[in-house]
């Protein structure tokens, strides 16, 4: 396997015209701290972006726009073309996510929550949905134990669930491999493959090498707000990457 | 519109199961304001002051106060596991989330404010024979304002080290109008004065409680927007 080599564009899959994502000249800043400094993006349907980088790197912050849930100090999301809107329910609707923090009510039981953001999401026959869901990370079992009788990876299953209740197009994914035993970590790489090979968007950040290349059809290493190399996955050889990543961790910072 | 009131449904089911369930919040109202009953009547010498002349003024105090301390905690269930964001990021209009939120804790500051009546009735001697209705409505009237200004600044100080603080700090003065207004208009509806004495009052209190509750539904989004 060969060193993965810099990519030549940074804006790859630009030139399709109808990118179901794509990020214009993203720049937030956090009164002088600049989280992401220009970054610009595009992905089709069934693509899979993995963004690797340090922390401080402005990973959350970059996903955080992307979602609509911060909004850019300049530059702009846009959705198959269209500027996003901040207050655009439609973009929110196909927009799934999945953070560290799970958006869960403890008190409320596995399928109690599900039901709720079903609701906040108008998904229409919702009982067959939530129950759906629940098999899917298997967590049927557990449909009436309160959220906070749950492990940390059964109720990040729960909030992989409740991002994907809505069959969403576009998946973001924060660091959603952190914590996880190896049975739920199987369990989110399923759903995860399901979700690339249904030509569903996905970009995830982490900075889990093995579990971020396994899946991507490319990657991104962002270092101090900016990408600081960005190319297709095929071909790269894990060991190679990891060097090259801590290559440009270490130029980068 | 039939999307909108279903999504409001949802957060006023989910903040009335998660307090059944915890009972956080009710229980430190309620506890409030049955023990600030207890203790104003302790409070006032009788020889001097009849009860029922003061009852009304103290009533809305045990509300204001006990009702911040629930009130000021909306934003707090869903801070465990950053659930908020979860609903921001839904396609839920913010002023849907407001509203829910403002429905949630009326359902909840109104009990406690009848409950609080009835205390008052207990330990000051108070009559409701006469206008028990209008009272309620008054106590309704109030809640309202209160709770939606409350949930408005609740959310504002929610993000903040010194949040619990700051809550008061910020309400307070503009609870001075709704306070004014009924707490008058309780003391003489308590006193078995008519309702026409009290009619001028009432509009204010209801003009002021459907202003809290539309400025706050507008100002809301802003309020959560990063």
């Amino acid at each position: 396997m060969t060193a993965p080599a810099p990519a030549e564009a940074p804006t790859a899959g630009a030139s399709t015209g109808a990118a179901v994502l794509e990020a214009r000249g993203l720049v937030r800043e956090y009164g002088p701290v600049l989280a992401v400094d220009g970054i610009d993006l595009s992905l089709d349907a069934g693509e899979f972006l993995t963004v690797f980088g340090p922390n401080g790197a402005g990973k959350s912050s970059l996903l955080g726009m992307l979602a609509g849930a911060m909004r850019p100090t300049r530059g702009e999301v846009l959705v198959r073309g269209t500027p996003m809107s901040w207050s655009d329910g439609e973009w929110r609707s196909r927009v799934g996510i999945v953070s560290h923090r799970g958006f869960l009510y403890g008190r409320l039981t596995a399928a109690e929550n599900l039901r709720f953001y079903g609701r906040l999401f108008g998904v229409d026959d919702l009982d067959h949905r939530v129950t759906e869901g629940l098999a899917r990370v298997r967590l049927s079992e557990r449909a009436n134990f309160q959220a906070r009788q749950l492990s940390h990876g059964m109720r990040q299953r729960l909030s992989l669930a409740r991002a994907l209740l809505h069959d969403p197009d576009v998946v973001l994914l924060d660091e959603p491999y952190t914590g996880l035993d190896p049975s739920a970590a199987g369990v989110l790489r399923g759903v995860l493959t399901e979700l690339r090979d249904g030509r569903r968007t996905v970009v995830m950040v982490t900075h889990h090498l093995k579990e971020g290349l396994e899946l991507a059809t490319r990657v991104a290493i962002q270092v101090a707000g900016r990408f600081a190399w960005e190319g297709s996955t095929g071909g790269i050889d894990r060991g190679d990457f990891e060097r090259h990543y801590h290559a440009v961790v270490e130029g980068g910072s | 519109m039939i999307r909108y009131l279903d999504q409001i449904r949802a957060i006023v089911w989910k903040d009335l199961l998660l307090e059944i369930r915890s009972r956080e919040r009710i229980a430190a109202m309620g506890a409030f304001a049955v023990l600030a009953g207890i203790l104003f009547n302790f409070s006032i010498d009788t020889a001097i002051v009849r009860p029922q002349d003061v009852a009304a003024g103290l009533l809305w105090m045990t509300l204001v106060f006990g009702g911040l301390l629930g009130v000021g905690r909306t934003f707090h269930i869903e801070e465990q596991d950053n659930a908020l964001l979860g609903i921001l990021t839904s396609p839920v209009p913010k002023d849907a989330v407001f509203l829910a939120k403002v429905a949630a804790n009326f359902v909840l500051l109104y009990a406690i404010s009848l409950l609080v009546l009835g205390v008052f009735a207990l330990f000051f001697r108070v009559s409701l024979d006469a206008n028990v209705g209008w009272v309620i409505l008054v106590l309704a009237l109030g809640s309202l304002g209160f709770v939606a200004l409350a949930t408005l600044f609740a959310a504002m100080s929610a993000g903040t080290s010194m949040g619990e603080t700051l809550l008061p700090i910020l309400v307070f003065p503009l609870l001075v109008p709704m306070v004014v207004f009924g707490a008058g208009a309780t003391g003489r509806l308590l006193g078995g004065r008519p309702f026409s004495e009290v009619d001028g009052n009432v509009r204010m209190l209801g003009a002021f409680a459907f202003a809290a509750v539309w400025i706050g539904a507008v100002l809301f989004r802003y309020v959560v927007e990063d």
